[in-house]
C-alpha cells in the first residue's frame, strides 16, 4: 500500500506541474482590437470612421455643459446668463482665464488626440507592408491628412506655435518644443493640396454616394478645399484662399438654397430656416449648400447613432419651460436652458429690415402661451417681465431647436453639425477680396448671400474686414465658431469690447490683446518635463 | 489548574448504553471499562470537536457535535479533556463513575488556540507573525447578510466601512490602511484553502452560518504566503465540518424587522413654502404663486400634503432559517447544511434573498489516505425595480403622487422635470441574481517509516459563478419607447494546489516544512443585449427581437497566476520560535517585458518569555510572547490586459447607417509589475492574573512601492496617462485588543474585549518628481485620502464688506479664510483640512451573564475623519426642489453663520467638509440558554433564545443621514465601488437601518 500512495503521490505532482507550460501566464485580448488591427484596407477604412466619431465626441462634449457657450460668450455675439454651467465662466471674465484653464487644456487634448489618431493611419498606409493598393492607400491617406490639418489649424489658431507631431509614438515622449508657425503651417498647406488632389469628389445632386463610392458624409476633396481657405486666410495668402474659395463656388457642385424644400417645405417657415431643420440638413436631404456635415442620428433608432450628449440646443435656446403656461414642444424646438443669449448688438442691431435670416422662424423673439389646460391665457404672447427676458423668453436662434416626443426632458440633441457650407464659402472669399482690397469683388461675394436673404444690398465702398465679420455673424450665428473666427482674424479684442461690453447680467471684463491666443495649459508644460513648452505671453 | 469531578449520575440513559455496549475482546491484566461523557462550557453550550486523551497511552478521541464522546479505557484511567481557549481538564474516570460531565472554564489563555495561518494551522502559542482571529462571540446570533457585517469594530487593525446598506450590499474591508492608491484594497479571501477573491465570489456566497473560524493576516510575513495577493491582508475562513458521531441537527434562525435609524426629515409644507418665498426674494424674483410649479397648486389650496419618504419607504423585514446536519463515523465525517435568508429592505422595491447549501465530507479512506469534499452552491437573488430614496427627499410636499387612474405620475412637479416621480422605479422589472456553484476537493496523504511526519496534500477547487442581469423600463416608467436589456456572464476558476509538509521533532527541536506549487486560472465571459422600441410593455425584458432597435455586446478575458511557496518553522522547547517564508508568484496580468515572477521572502521570531523558567512559575504572568517580523508581499494590481496597447470601437453613422470604427484607447505599459509592501511588526501576548487579562498589541510600519498610477503624459502625446510603477506610500500603526474577566463569580460574571486601531497612511511619492497631484488631492507626505479645500469661516451678513477679500460676494455668500495672506480668495487658499479615513477607530464588546442569561453591549467607535457633506449644497436645485429640515440657510432675518443663503452659487467647487466622526451603539443581544435539565425532558441538546438589535443608535455631530454612509447627489456615482448587488450611484442612496431579530439555536439529540 506505500507503494501505491507514493505512485499517487508522484502522479498528482506530474499532472499538477505538467499543467503549467510556459504560455500558460502569456496573455491575449479576446475580445478587443489591437494596433495589429491596422494592417489591410479594412482596418484603415474603420480607422477613418474612427475620426468622424472622435470629432463629434468634441462637439457633443457634455461633461462640461456649457462647453458650447465657450465658443460664443464674452465675444460681440453673445453673453451667459443665470443659467451658465461654468466652464465658460473665464470666457467673459477674463482674468480667470489661466493657464489652468479646463476648456483650453480639454481642446488641446482632444486635437492632439485626433493627430495621434491620423498619425497612426497615416504612418499605417505608408508602411509598405500595408496590405492596401494605390488608390487605397492615397484616398486613405488624404482623409487622415484632411483630419491632421484640420487638428492643426484649430489649434495654430487657438494656441499659436504648437508642437508638430507628424507620426505616431511609440514610447511615452517628455520632450516637445513648440515648432514654428511656418512649420506648422506648412504641414497643414501640405496636407490639404494632397487631401485636395487624392480625396473624392461629388457627384451632382443629392446622391448618397461620393465619386469613391463612399457616403457624401465622408471627407471630399471641397472640405479640404474650404478648409485651405481659412488656413490661408490665417496666413495672411489671400490671394491663395481666394482660389481656394473661389474653386469651390466655382466647381458648380454646390448651389445656395434659394427655395423652401425638404421634411417641412409645406409648414411655416423660409427657406433659410428649412437648411436647419433636422431631416434636411444633409446633401442627401436636399441642401445643395452641405459642404461638411457631421451628421447624428437618434441612438433609439440607430445604434452608435449618436457620441454624447450634445448641449447646443440646451446651450443656445431659451429656457422658456420656466414660464407658467408654456409647456415644452416641437415647434418651440424642444427644451432648452438658455445657457447662453445673444448679445444686444446682434438682437437690436445687425441685421437690416427684411434680412431673412432675422425672420422669427431663425430667431425666436416671441412667445405664446401654448399650455392648453390653461385655456384662460392659451394663445396670448407672453409678457416680457423681470429676467424672463434674459434667459427664460430671451430671443435665441432656432438653428438648434429640436425635440424627441419620446424623450421630452432632451438631455442630448440630435442634430446634425453644419460644418462647412457654401454660404461661409461667400463670406471667406470675401473676407479674401477685401484683404486684397478688392472691395467691389467683395460686395459682389456678400450680395450674393443678401440677394439670398432679401436684404438690402451692400456697395464696395461699405466693404471692410469688419462688415465681412458682421455679415458672418448675420449669416453663421449659431454655427460658426465666433470665438476662433475673431481669433482668427484677431479681432476678438476688439470687437467684443466695442459691441458687447456692457451685459446686465454677465459683462465681458478683463478681455485682453493676449486673449487674441490660449493659454498652452499649464499641465502640458509641466509634464513635458525634459524639455521647455513656452507659455503665450501675458498667462 | 482545579481539576473538578462532575459525576452526573441522573444520566441513567447513558449508563445504561455504557452497559450494553460490547466488552473488548482482547484480555488485559486490567479492567476495561467504557466512558461516556459530556463536554460543556461554563455558559452551558455542549463543546464539539474537544480532544479526549487517555494519559500514558496514545489512545484519543474527540467530541462529537452534541459534545459527547465515548471511549473504552483502563479501569482507573485518568482523562485529559482540552479545548481551544479552554483550560485543559483532567479527570479519572473508574468503575463507578463512568458516565461523566465536564465542563471546561476558558483560560483566556488564547495562546494554545490552533489558528488557521495559511496552507496549514498553527497553534496560537506559535505563530509569530500577527494573525487575528474573529471573536466567535461575532459569527454567531448577529442578522448580518455578509459575515464582514459583524466584523466592523470588532478586530483591530481591520477597518470595515459600511458605505451602503442596501440589501445584499457589502461592506469595505481595509487591513492595516490604504496601501494602494488607485488599485484595490480589499483584503485576498481564501475560504478552505481555495481563493475565493479573483473567482467573481464575494463573501455574499459564503453562509455566516457556515463559518467555523476567520482569521486575519495581518503582518508582511503573514501575507508573505500569499505573495502577489497578499499585501492588502488576507481572510481566511474555515468552514464547519462534521466530527462525527450520531448525526446532530441543528436549526439556528432569526427574524425580525429593519427601520431607517435616521431620517434626515425633508421641510415640511408650510417650511417648504417659506423656502420658495425666500428663495425668490434672494434670487431677485416676484413671487407669482405661493408654490414653485402650477401642479402643485391644487394640493397647496386644499391643504393636502406627501411625506414623500414615507411613500417611498417601508417596514423591513429580516429573517435566516439555516439547518445544519452533522454527525459520521470515525472515518466519514460530514457537514451538511442548508440555509434562507431573506431580506426586504426599508426602500421599497429592495429586497436580498440568498439560498445556500454546503456539504462538507471527510474521509479517512485508508489510514494514510484522507479525501474530502467542501461543495457549496449559494443562489444571491437582488430582483426588483427600487424606488428612488435622493428623488424623495426632493419632491416638493404638494407634489402630486398619482394619476387620476391610479398610476405614478411621471413628474409630481410638472412643469418641473429635473426630478421625476420617486416611485416610478417600482413599475420597472429588474432582475439581479449570482449564483455561485463551488466544488473543492483535497486528498492527503500520509507518509510512514522513513518518511513518518511527510504529508502531501492535492487541493482543488473550481467555482463556476453564473451572473444574469435583466431589466424593462417602460411607458409607466417615463420610457415611451420602452427599454429592456439582458446580460448574463459565466465566470470559471480553478485552482490546483499542491502541498507538501514534513513535521520533525529532535528532542526540544522542533520542524515544520511546508512547500507549494500551485496554479489558477480564470475565464469570464459576458454578453448583454439591449432593446428599445416595443409595441407595448406586455413582454417586458423577455423578448429583446420584439424591440426595433437592438444592441448586443460581449466581453471575454483570461486570468492565469502560477506559484510556488515555502515556509520554514523551527522551534526550540517552545521558548525561541523562527519562520522562515519565501513565495514567488508569477501572473499573467504583468507586462511581457517583464519576468512575470516576482519574489515576497519573510523572516520571524518569537520567543515565549513565559515559559523560560523565571517565569514558568508565576502567579501574575501567565503567558506571555514576543513576536518580531520582517517580510514583503505584493498587490497584483494590475487588472488584465493592461500592459497592452488597444484600440477601441466606436461608431458613427453615415446616411442613417452607423459604421463600426475604431479608435486608440490604452497605451499599454509593458513593463508593468505587482506593487510591493514591504514591512515590519513587533508584537506581544499575553495574559496575565490568572488569564483575568490577555491581550495582544502589535505596532507596524510598512512601505509600499512600485504602486500603479496613471502617470500623466503630455497629451501632445495623443494620451493622456500611462499606467506606470511609480508611487510610494506608508502606513505605520498601532493595534491592541484586551480581553478582561472583570467579575468572574459563581452565578455572575463580565468580560470586556477592547479593540483599538490607529493607522498613519501617507503618500511618499507619487510620480517620482516630487510634486503632489493637485488634481486627485494626492499630496506628498499626507494620507491617501485627504479634504483639500477652502476653509469656510462663516457666511458674510448684511452690512459687511466683502469687496476686498471676496469681491461679488453678496450676504448669504459663504466666507472663506485667505489662507496664505494675498487678500483674495483664490484657488490657492485651498488648504488640507484632515483626512478622510479615521485616525483611530475602536470597539468595546461587554458580556455579562447571569445564570442562564447573556447580555452583549458592542460599540463601536471611527474617530478623526472629515467627509464632504454633500446636503449642505444643492448647487442650482436649491430653490426648485424640497431640502432637509435640518439644513437651514441664510436670510436676512436668519443671519445664520452655519448654512448659505438659497441663491448662493457655489462656483468654487467647495465640497463642505465636515467631522464624519461617529460612535455607535452596534449590537446589543440579550440571550437566555434553556438549562439541560429542561432540555432532558424534551429531548433537546441544547437551546438558546436571542434578541438582538442592530444600530440602535449613533452619537455623531454629522448633519445627514448617517456619517459612514455615502450618500451621492444628484447624478453623480462611484464607479470604482464593486458591488454586485447594486451601482453605487445616486439612484441608489439608502438609509442605516436598525435590525431587532428574534432568533433561536436548537440542537436535537
Amino acid at each position: 500500500m506505500k507503494k501505491y500512495s507514493i505512485i499517487l503521490f508522484a502522479v498528482s505532482v506530474v499532472i499538477a506541474f505538467a499543467s503549467c507550460k510556459k504560455s500558460y501566464l502569456d496573455e491575449k485580448p479576446y475580445s478587443t482590437y489591437t494596433p495589429l488591427t491596422l494592417t489591410d484596407s479594412l482596418g484603415f477604412e474603420a480607422a477613418l470612421v474612427g475620426l468622424y466619431n472622435f470629432e463629434s465626441t468634441i462637439l457633443t462634449y457634455s461633461s462640461a455643459q456649457g462647453w458650447p457657450s465657450v465658443w460664443q460668450v464674452g465675444t460681440d455675439v453673445a453673453n451667459a446668463t443665470a443659467n451658465q454651467q461654468g466652464i465658460e465662466v473665464p470666457y467673459y471674465n477674463y482674468a480667470q482665464l489661466t493657464s489652468t484653464d479646463g476648456a483650453a487644456s480639454y481642446i488641446w487634448g482632444k486635437y492632439y488626440s485626433m493627430i495621434n489618431n491620423a498619425n497612426i493611419i497615416i504612418d499605417g498606409v505608408e508602411n509598405p507592408s500595408a496590405k492596401i493598393g494605390t488608390v487605397g492607400k492615397n484616398a486613405a491617406d488624404a482623409e487622415a491628412k484632411f483630419f491632421r490639418a484640420y487638428a492643426y489649424n484649430n489649434l495654430v489658431t487657438l494656441f499659436g506655435k504648437v508642437p508638430l507631431v507628424v507620426h505616431t509614438l511609440t514610447a511615452p515622449k517628455t520632450d516637445f518644443v513648440r515648432a514654428s508657425l511656418d512649420d506648422v503651417n506648412a504641414q497643414i498647406v501640405n496636407d490639404l493640396t494632397f487631401a485636395i488632389s487624392n480625396l473624392a469628389d461629388l457627384t451632382a445632386g443629392t446622391g448618397k454616394l461620393n465619386s469613391q463610392g463612399k457616403p457624401v458624409g465622408r471627407a471630399s476633396k471641397y472640405m479640404a478645399m474650404q478648409l485651405l481657405a481659412e488656413v490661408y486666410l490665417r496666413m495672411g495668402k489671400n490671394d491663395l484662399a481666394e482660389q481656394q474659395a473661389q474653386a469651390v463656388i466655382n466647381s458648380g457642385k454646390f448651389s445656395l438654397i434659394k427655395a423652401r424644400y425638404g421634411v417641412r417645405a409645406g409648414g411655416a417657415g423660409d427657406y433659410y430656416s428649412d437648411m436647419f431643420v433636422y431631416g434636411n440638413e444633409r446633401r442627401a436631404q436636399g441642401n445643395s449648400e452641405a459642404i461638411w456635415v457631421l451628421e447624428q442620428e437618434n441612438p433609439s433608432s440607430e445604434v452608435g447613432g449618436n457620441t454624447d450628449a450634445a448641449q447646443q440646443r440646451r446651450v443656445w435656446g431659451a429656457a422658456y419651460y420656466n414660464i407658467s403656461g408654456l409647456v415644452i414642444s416641437d415647434t418651440l424646438g424642444g427644451r432648452s436652458i438658455g445657457r447662453l443669449r445673444l448679445s444686444n448688438w446682434v438682437l437690436y442691431g445687425l441685421y437690416p429690415t427684411g434680412d431673412m435670416r432675422n425672420s422669427q422662424y431663425s430667431i425666436r423673439r416671441r412667445y405664446y402661451y401654448n399650455d392648453v389646460t390653461k385655456p384662460a391665457i392659451f394663445g396670448q404672447q407672453v409678457p416680457f417681465t423681470g429676467p424672463d427676458t434674459l434667459y427664460k423668453i430671451c430671443p435665441s436662434t432656432t438653428k438648434w431647436g429640436a425635440y424627441d416626443p419620446n424623450d421630452v426632458f432632451g438631455y442630448a440633441m440630435i442634430k446634425d453639425f453644419m460644418m462647412m457650407r457654401l454660404g461661409e464659402t461667400y463670406l471667406l472669399l470675401a473676407e479674401a477680396q477685401v484683404k486684397q482690397g478688392k472691395t467691389a469683388d467683395a460686395a459682389t461675394s456678400i450680395n450674393v448671400l443678401r440677394t439670398r436673404a432679401n436684404a438690402p444690398q451692400v456697395t464696395a465702398d461699405q466693404m471692410t474686414l469688419n462688415f465681412v465679420l458682421d455679415e458672418r455673424a448675420r449669416e453663421l450665428i449659431g454655427e460658426e465658431n465666433r470665438r476662433m473666427t475673431l481669433m482668427r482674424t484677431g479681432t476678438l479684442v476688439e470687437r467684443s469690447l466695442r459691441l458687447n461690453s456692457n451685459d446686465v447680467q454677465h459683462p465681458t471684463t478683463g478681455l485682453a490683446a493676449k486673449n487674441l491666443l490660449l493659454p498652452i495649459p499649464l499641465s502640458e508644460i509641466q509634464l513635458n518635463k525634459d524639455a521647455v513648452l513656452d507659455q503665450n505671453p501675458g498667462y | 489548574m482545579k481539576i473538578k469531578f462532575t459525576y452526573l449520575t441522573r444520566y441513567t440513559m447513558w449508563l445504561l448504553m455504557v452497559m450494553l455496549t460490547s466488552i473488548s475482546q482482547i484480555t488485559y491484566a486490567q479492567t476495561k471499562i467504557n466512558i461516556k461523557g459530556l463536554v460543556k462550557d461554563a455558559s452551558g453550550n455542549v463543546l464539539p470537536g474537544a480532544t479526549i486523551k487517555v494519559t500514558g497511552t496514545s489512545q484519543a478521541t474527540v467530541t462529537d457535535v452534541n459534545g459527547v464522546f465515548k471511549i473504552e479505557v483502563n479501569d482507573g484511567a485518568t482523562l485529559s479533556i482540552s479545548f481551544v481557549s479552554m483550560a485543559t481538564k483532567t479527570i479519572q474516570v473508574n468503575k463507578s463513575n463512568t458516565v461523566v460531565e465536564v465542563v471546561l472554564k476558558e483560560n483566556g489563555k488564547q495562546l494554545n488556540e490552533v489558528v488557521v495561518v495559511g496552507y496549514g494551522t498553527q497553534k496560537r502559542s506559535d505563530v509569530t507573525g500577527s494573525v487575528a482571529s474573529v471573536p466567535k462571540a461575532r459569527l454567531s446570533q448577529l442578522p448580518v447578510t455578509n459575515v464582514l457585517q459583524a466584523l466592523e469594530g470588532a478586530v483591530a487593525g481591520v477597518n470595515i466601512t459600511t458605505t451602503s446598506s442596501v440589501p445584499g450590499s457589502q461592506p469595505a474591508a481595509l487591513v492595516r490602511g490604504q496601501n494602494s492608491i488607485t488599485a484595490g484594497s480589499g483584503p485576498y479571501v481564501v475560504v478552505d484553502g481555495i481563493p475565493l477573491s479573483k473567482t467573481g465570489g464575494s463573501l455574499n456566497d459564503i453562509n455566516p452560518n457556515d463559518i467555523a473560524s476567520m482569521e486575519i493576516l495581518k503582518d508582511a510575513s503573514a501575507v508573505a504566503i500569499y505573495g502577489t495577493n497578499g499585501s492588502n491582508g488576507v481572510i481566511l475562513i474555515t468552514t464547519k465540518r462534521g466530527s462525527g458521531g450520531k448525526p446532530v441537527i441543528r436549526y439556528n434562525g432569526y427574524a425580525g424587522t429593519e427601520d431607517l435609524a435616521h431620517i434626515l426629515e425633508p421641510r415640511d409644507g408650510a417650511s417648504y413654502i417659506q423656502k420658495y418665498a425666500d428663495y425668490l426674494k434672494q434670487t431677485g424674483q416676484t413671487q407669482t404663486s405661493p408654490v414653485p410649479n402650477a401642479s402643485e397648486l391644487p394640493n397647496y389650496n386644499a391643504g393636502r400634503t406627501i411625506d414623500w419618504v414615507k411613500e417611498a419607504t417601508q417596514q423591513g423585514v429580516m429573517q435566516d432559517h439555516n439547518v445544519s446536519i452533522s454527525g459520521g463515523s470515525p472515518d466519514v465525517k460530514y457537514y451538511i447544511s442548508g440555509d434562507y435568508l431573506k431580506q426586504k429592505g426599508v426602500v421599497k422595491g429592495y429586497q436580498y434573498n440568498r439560498i445556500s447549501i454546503r456539504s462538507n465530507l471527510d474521509i479517512n479512506v485508508t489510514d494514510y489516505l484522507t479525501i474530502g469534499t467542501s461543495l457549496y452552491y449559494a443562489n444571491n437573488n437582488y430582483d426588483g425595480g427600487r424606488a428612488n430614496l435622493l428623488f424623495a427627499t426632493a419632491m416638493s410636499p404638494y407634489g402630486n403622487e398619482y394619476n387620476a387612474d391610479g398610476t405614478y405620475t411621471i413628474y409630481p412637479m410638472n412643469p418641473e422635470l429635473l426630478y421625476t416621480n420617486p416611485l416610478l422605479g417600482l413599475v420597472t422589472d429588474q432582475l439581479n441574481r449570482s449564483v455561485n456553484l463551488n466544488g473543492n476537493g483535497y486528498a492527503e496523504l500520509k507518509f510512514g517509516g522513513v518518511l513518518k511526519g511527510l504529508k502531501y496534500r492535492l487541493n482543488t477547487g473550481y467555482t463556476y459563478l453564473p451572473t444574469r442581469n435583466a431589466s424593462y423600463s417602460g411607458r409607466l416608467a417615463n420610457t415611451p419607447l420602452g427599454a429592456a436589456s439582458a446580460s448574463s456572464s459565466e465566470t470559471n476558476s480553478y485552482t490546483i494546489e499542491n502541498i507538501l509538509t514534513y513535521t520533525k521533532d529532535i528532542n526540544k527541536h522542533h520542524f515544520d516544512f511546508t512547500g507549494l506549487y500551485s496554479a489558477q486560472r480564470r475565464r469570464y465571459f459576458t454578453t448583454t443585449g439591449t432593446a428599445t422600441g416595443f409595441v407595448n410593455d406586455e413582454l417586458s425584458y423577455n423578448n429583446l427581437g420584439a424591440g426595433a432597435t437592438q444592441t448586443s455586446s460581449s466581453y471575454s478575458d483570461r486570468y492565469a497566476l502560477n506559484s510556488q511557496m515555502g515556509r520554514i518553522n523551527y522551534s526550540y522547547d517552545s521558548r525561541y520560535l523562527f519562520t522562515l517564508t519565501a513565495r514567488r508568484d508569477g501572473s499573467s496580468v504583468f507586462g511581457a517585458s517583464t519576468t512575470k515572477y516576482g519574489w515576497f521572502p519573510s523572516a520571524a521570531l518569537g520567543w515565549n518569555i513565559s515559559n523560560e523558567s523565571f517565569l514558568k512559575n508565576s502567579t501574575i504572568v501567565n503567558s506571555l510572547k514576543l513576536r518580531g517580523s520582517y517580510g514583503r508581499s505584493g498587490n497584483e494590481a494590475v487588472s488584465v490586459y493592461r500592459t497592452i496597447t488597444t484600440d477601441g470601437t466606436v461608431r458613427f453613422p453615415f446616411n442613417g447607417v452607423s459604421t463600426i470604427g475604431v479608435l486608440a484607447s490604452n497605451l499599454g505599459n509593458t513593463n508593468l509589475h505587482w506593487e510591493t509592501t514591504q514591512g515590519a511588526n513587533i508584537g506581544v501576548d499575553f495574559s496575565l492574573l490568572k488569564n483575568r487579562i490577555n491581550g495582544a498589541v502589535d505596532a507596524y510600519s510598512t512601505h509600499t512601492f512600485g504602486l500603479l498610477l496613471n502617470r500623466s503624459l503630455p497629451a501632445i502625446t495623443g494620451y493622456s496617462s500611462v499606467l506606470d510603477n511609480i508611487g510610494k506610500t506608508a502606513n505605520k500603526g498601532i493595534e491592541v485588543t484586551l480581553n478582561t474577566r472583570n467579575l468572574d463569580g459563581k452565578n455572575f460574571r463580565w468580560e470586556s474585549t477592547f479593540v483599538y486601531a490607529t493607522n498613519k497612511n501617507k503618500i511618499v511619492e507619487l510620480y517620482g518628481d516630487g510634486k503632489d497631484d493637485l488634481g486627485n488631492r494626492w499630496f506628498i507626505g499626507k494620507p491617501i485620502g485627504v479634504i483639500y479645500d477652502y476653509k469656510m469661516t462663516g457666511v458674510w451678513q448684511t452690512g459687511e464688506d466683502a469687496s476686498k477679500q471676496d469681491p461679488g460676494a453678496k450676504p448669504g455668500d459663504l466666507k472663506f479664510a485667505d489662507t496664505n495672506g494675498d487678500g483674495k480668495i483664490t484657488a490657492d487658499d485651498r488648504v488640507i483640512q484632515g483626512q478622510t479615513s479615521p485616525k483611530w477607530t475602536g470597539g468595546i464588546t461587554n458580556t455579562f451573564h447571569y445564570k442562564n442569561f447573556n447580555l452583549s453591549v458592542f460599540i463601536q467607535t471611527a474617530q478623526g475623519m472629515l467627509k464632504n457633506n454633500a446636503d449642505l449644497n444643492y448647487a442650482d436645485e436649491s430653490g426648485r426642489r424640497n431640502t432637509p429640515a435640518a439644513i437651514g440657510y441664510w436670510s436676512a432675518t436668519n443671519p445664520t453663520n452655519s448654512f448659505q443663503s438659497l441663491s448662493y452659487t457655489n462656483t468654487r467647487g467647495y465640497g463642505y467638509p465636515r467631522d464624519a466622526s461617529f460612535t455607535r451603539i452596534k449590537d446589543v443581544t440579550f440571550s437566555y440558554v434553556v438549562p439541560q435539565s429542561l432540555l432532558d425532558k424534551i429531548n433537546v441538546a441544547s437551546l438558546t433564545f436571542y434578541v438582538s438589535g442592530r444600530n440602535l443608535h449613533t452619537f455623531t455631530k454629522w448633519i445627514g443621514w448617517d456619517p459612514e454612509q455615502t450618500f451621492y447627489t444628484r447624478g453623480t456615482s462611484n464607479s470604482g465601488a464593486n458591488q454586485s448587488a447594486f451601482t453605487a450611484d445616486w439612484t441608489n442612496n439608502y438609509p442605516v437601518t436598525r435590525t431587532f431579530v428574534l432568533g433561536a439555536n436548537i440542537s436535537l439529540k
